[in-house]
C-alpha cells in the first residue's frame, strides 16, 4: 500500500489534554492519491489527529511526516496541508471572493494573479455566481463548496476533512459524497477524511481506519475491515445493526475463552435451522427488515431479512448461521483469533 | 385567539409604562422645557421668565468665553476618545484569552471604573503634582524636568485626558465579551493560510469587531463630551486660561454661578448639536471606509 515515501506518515503519535488521553500511540500511513477515512465514536481522537497534522496543536510524542519530511517543527502554513473544517470556518465579514483571496493575499500573491486563481477555483466548484455573497447568505452545501475552493487554492500535498458533511441533510450528503470523490480522483492528492458516519467512511475511503479511545483499532479496505474485523469493538462499530456478539459456549457454540460474532445478514430464517428464538420486534426498513429475536438463554440476535417478513412479534422462528461467516474473538482481549 | 392577540400589546405597554413615565417626566419633558427656557430671560431664581426672542442667541454668537469652551471641548474629545478606545480595545483583546493571572489583570483594568469620579480626580491631583507627584518623578527617571501639569493650558488638558483614560471598564468589558464570541476556528483557518498574529488582528479581529468598535466610539463621544465635568472641576476649575472650561463646566457656571439659566439652556442645546455633528462625521467616515458590511 505504501509507496517509497507516503504522503503522510504518523509514527506513534500521542497527545493528552491534562488527564484525558486523546491519542495513545497512533501509526498511520496515507499514500499519494489515497483517501483514508478515520471513523470512530466521538472522543476517539479523530479530530485530534487532523489538528496535529495541520499543526494547530503539537503532539506530546511521536512524529508526523508529510512527503517524507518531518513537519513537527513547522508552523501550520508551511506544512503543505489544507483543512476543511466541520462548520467550514468561512470568514463571515468577507464575500466568497474575499474568502478565496484571503490566503493568497496573506501569501502576497499579486492581485491580478490572485483574482485569476480564485476565479479558476470558483469555476472548478461551480460557485462563480456566489462570488459576491456573504457566508450567511448561502446554504450549507454552497458554503461547503466555498470551503473546498479555499482549500484548493492552498495547492496542498494533503487534504484534511473534519466531518465536512455533518451539517448537510441526507440527500445533499449523498450527492456531495460523489462530487467529493470525483474531485479527489481528479486532484490525486492524499486525503484524510474524518467522519463518525460509518456509511460515509465505507463509501468514500480507499481505506478505513477505525479509532477507539485514542488508538487505531484497524486499518484496511472497507470491505476487508467489514468482513474481518480485528476486534470486538470494530465488529460492533461497523455495520448497522452491528454484529451479534455472543459469549463462547452460548448459542453459537465455541469455548468459554471466546466471543463469537455473526452479522445479521449471515443469519438466515430456516425451518430446519439449529437455533430457536422468539421474535421480539420487526423493524421494516422498506427494502429490507431487521428482526430482533431472543433465544431461550436470553441471547439477543438481530437478523436481516428481505422486505415484508411473515413473522410477527411473539412468533417462534428457527435460524441458521452461515458457518463460514462466524467470527471468533478472544474473550479477554477482544482480538480476532 | 382574538382576545389573546388583543391583550398582548396591552401587556407589553403595561410593562413598559413605568419606564415610559420616568423617561417622559425626567428626560423628555425637561428637555422640551430646556428648549423653551433658551428663549427667555429665566435666571433660575424667579418665577416668571419672559420671552426674549433671539437675545440669548445673539449673546452666544459674540461670547468669547464660549469659544474658549468649545475649543477646550473639541480638543478633549479629539484626544480622549481615541485614547480611551485604544486602551479599552487594546486591553480587552490582550486579556480576552485565558492566561495565568488574567483574572487579576481584568479586575485591575475594571477597578478605576468603580471608583467615584471625585475620588479619582483627587488621586490625580496627587499624580499630577509637579513637586512630589509620581508622574513627574517618572519623567525625572528619564532626565526630563517634568511639567507644571495643571498650571499650563496644554498639559492641563492632557492631564484631564490622562485621568479619563483609566475609567474605561464598560468599553473594556464589551470588547472582551465580543472578542470571546468570535469563532476560534476562523483563527485556525487563518493560521493555516499563513496569517500571523498581526495579520489576524488586522484581517480578522478588527473587521469582525467593527460594529462593536463603531458603537463604542459613538458612545464614548457622547460620554466624553460630558464626563469631563468632574475632573475639570476638581483638578482645574476650568483654568488655566479657560483651557479646561469644557462645555459642561461652562453650562454649570452660567446656570448655577451666574444665574443665567436661560443662557445655560441654550448652550446645552449647542452641546447636543456639537455631539450630533461629531457622531454624524464618524458615521460618514465609517461608511466611506466601508468599516461595516
Amino acid at each position: 500500500m505504501s509507496t517509497e515515501h507516503d504522503a503522510i506518515r504518523l509514527e506513534s503519535l500521542a497527545k493528552s489534554y491534562g488527564k484525558v488521553t486523546a491519542l495513545d500511540g497512533v501509526d498511520l500511513e496515507v499514500g499519494v492519491g489515497e483517501l483514508v477515512t478515520l471513523v470512530g465514536p466521538s472522543g476517539s481522537g479523530k479530530s485530534t489527529i487532523l489538528r496535529l497534522i495541520a499543526g494547530l496543536e503539537r503532539p506530546d510524542d511521536g512524529r508526523i511526516l508529510v512527503n517524507g519530511q518531518d513537519v513537527g517543527n513547522l508552523p501550520p502554513h508551511r506544512r503543505a496541508v489544507a483543512m476543511v473544517f466541520q462548520d467550514y470556518a468561512l470568514y463571515p465579514h468577507l464575500t466568497v471572493r474575499g474568502n478565496l483571496l484571503f490566503g493568497l493575499r496573506v501569501r502576497r500573491v499579486r492581485r491580478g494573479e490572485a483574482e485569476q486563481r480564485a476565479q479558476q477555483a470558483a469555476e472548478r466548484l461551480g460557485i462563480t455566481d456566489l462570488l459576491d455573497r456573504y457566508p450567511d447568505q448561502m446554504s450549507g452545501g454552497q458554503r461547503q463548496r466555498v470551503a473546498l475552493a479555499r482549500a484548493l487554492l492552498r495547492e496542498p500535498r494533503v487534504y484534511l476533512f473534519d466531518e465536512p458533511m455533518a451539517s448537510l441533510d441526507a440527500p445533499l450528503r449523498f450527492a456531495t459524497r460523489a462530487d467529493l470523490l470525483a474531485l479527489h480522483r481528479e486532484l490525486g492528492t492524499a486525503t484524510i477524511y474524518v467522519t463518525h458516519d460509518q456509511a460515509e467512511a465505507m463509501t468514500l475511503g480507499d481505506r478505513v481506519a477505525v479509532l477507539h479511545a485514542g488508538q487505531v483499532r484497524q486499518v484496511g479496505r472497507p470491505q476487508e475491515v467489514y468482513d474481518r474485523p480485528a476486534d470486538t469493538f470494530v465488529a460492533g462499530f461497523l455495520g448497522s445493526p452491528p454484529m451479534n456478539l455472543v459469549p463462547g459456549g452460548g448459542v453459537l457454540g465455541g469455548t468459554a475463552d471466546l466471543t463469537l460474532g455473526v452479522r445479521p445478514e449471515d443469519l438466515a430464517l430456516d425451518p430446519d435451522g439449529p437455533l430457536e428464538a422468539t421474535v421480539e420486534a420487526v423493524e421494516a426498513l422498506g427494502s429490507e427488515a431487521i428482526m430482533l429475536t431472543r433465544c431461550a438463554d436470553g441471547t439477543r440476535l438481530a437478523v436481516r431479512t428481505g422486505p415484508r417478513p411473515e413473522s410477527r412479534p411473539g412468533d417462534r422462528v428457527r435460524l441458521r448461521p452461515d458457518p463460514s461467516r462466524i467470527h471468533r474473538f478472544d474473550a479477554d482481549s477482544g482480538r480476532r483469533r | 385567539m382574538k382576545t389573546g392577540r388583543a391583550r398582548r400589546p396591552l401587556t407589553a405597554w403595561a410593562f413598559l409604562a413605568p419606564y415610559t413615565v420616568a423617561v417622559v417626566l425626567l428626560i423628555a419633558l425637561p428637555a422640551l422645557l430646556n428648549v423653551g427656557y433658551a428663549f427667555t430671560d429665566h435666571t433660575g431664581l424667579t418665577r416668571d421668565p419672559q420671552f426674549v426672542g433671539l437675545a440669548n442667541v445673539r449673546r452666544l454668537l459674540s461670547d468669547g468665553f464660549l469659544l474658549d469652551s468649545l475649543r477646550a471641548s473639541l480638543f478633549h474629545v479629539a484626544l480622549a476618545v481615541p485614547v480611551r478606545l485604544l486602551a479599552a480595545v487594546g486591553l480587552g483583546l490582550l486579556l480576552a484569552a485565558p492566561r495565568p493571572g488574567g483574572r487579576l489583570f481584568r479586575v485591575a483594568v475594571y477597578l478605576p471604573t468603580v471608583i467615584p469620579d471625585v475620588a479619582l480626580a483627587v488621586l490625580f491631583l496627587w499624580v499630577l503634582n509637579p513637586l512630589y507627584g509620581p508622574l513627574n518623578q517618572l519623567l525625572g527617571l528619564f532626565g526630563h524636568p517634568g511639567y507644571t501639569w495643571l498650571a499650563d493650558p496644554t498639559t492641563a488638558r492632557i492631564g484631564v485626558v490622562l485621568m479619563l483614560a483609566f475609567p474605561i471598564g464598560e468599553g473594556f468589558i464589551v470588547v472582551l465579551a465580543a472578542r470571546r464570541l468570535l469563532d476560534g476556528r476562523l483563527y485556525e483557518a487563518a493560521a493555516l493560510e499563513g496569517c500571523g498574529p498581526f495579520g489576524q488582528l488586522r484581517r480578522l479581529t478588527l473587521p469582525l469587531l467593527a460594529p462593536v468598535l463603531v458603537l463604542l466610539a459613538v458612545r464614548d463621544t457622547i460620554l466624553t463630551l460630558q464626563v469631563n465635568f468632574v475632573p475639570a472641576y476638581v483638578l482645574t476649575d476650568g483654568r488655566p486660561a479657560n483651557a479646561t472650561l469644557y462645555l459642561p463646566v461652562y453650562i454649570f457656571d452660567q446656570v448655577f454661578e451666574f444665574s443665567g439659566f436661560a443662557y445655560g439652556s441654550l448652550i446645552t442645546i449647542m452641546l447636543m448639536a456639537v455631539t450630533a455633528v461629531i457622531i454624524v462625521l464618524q458615521l460618514l467616515l465609517v461608511r466611506r471606509w466601508r468599516v461595516l458590511r
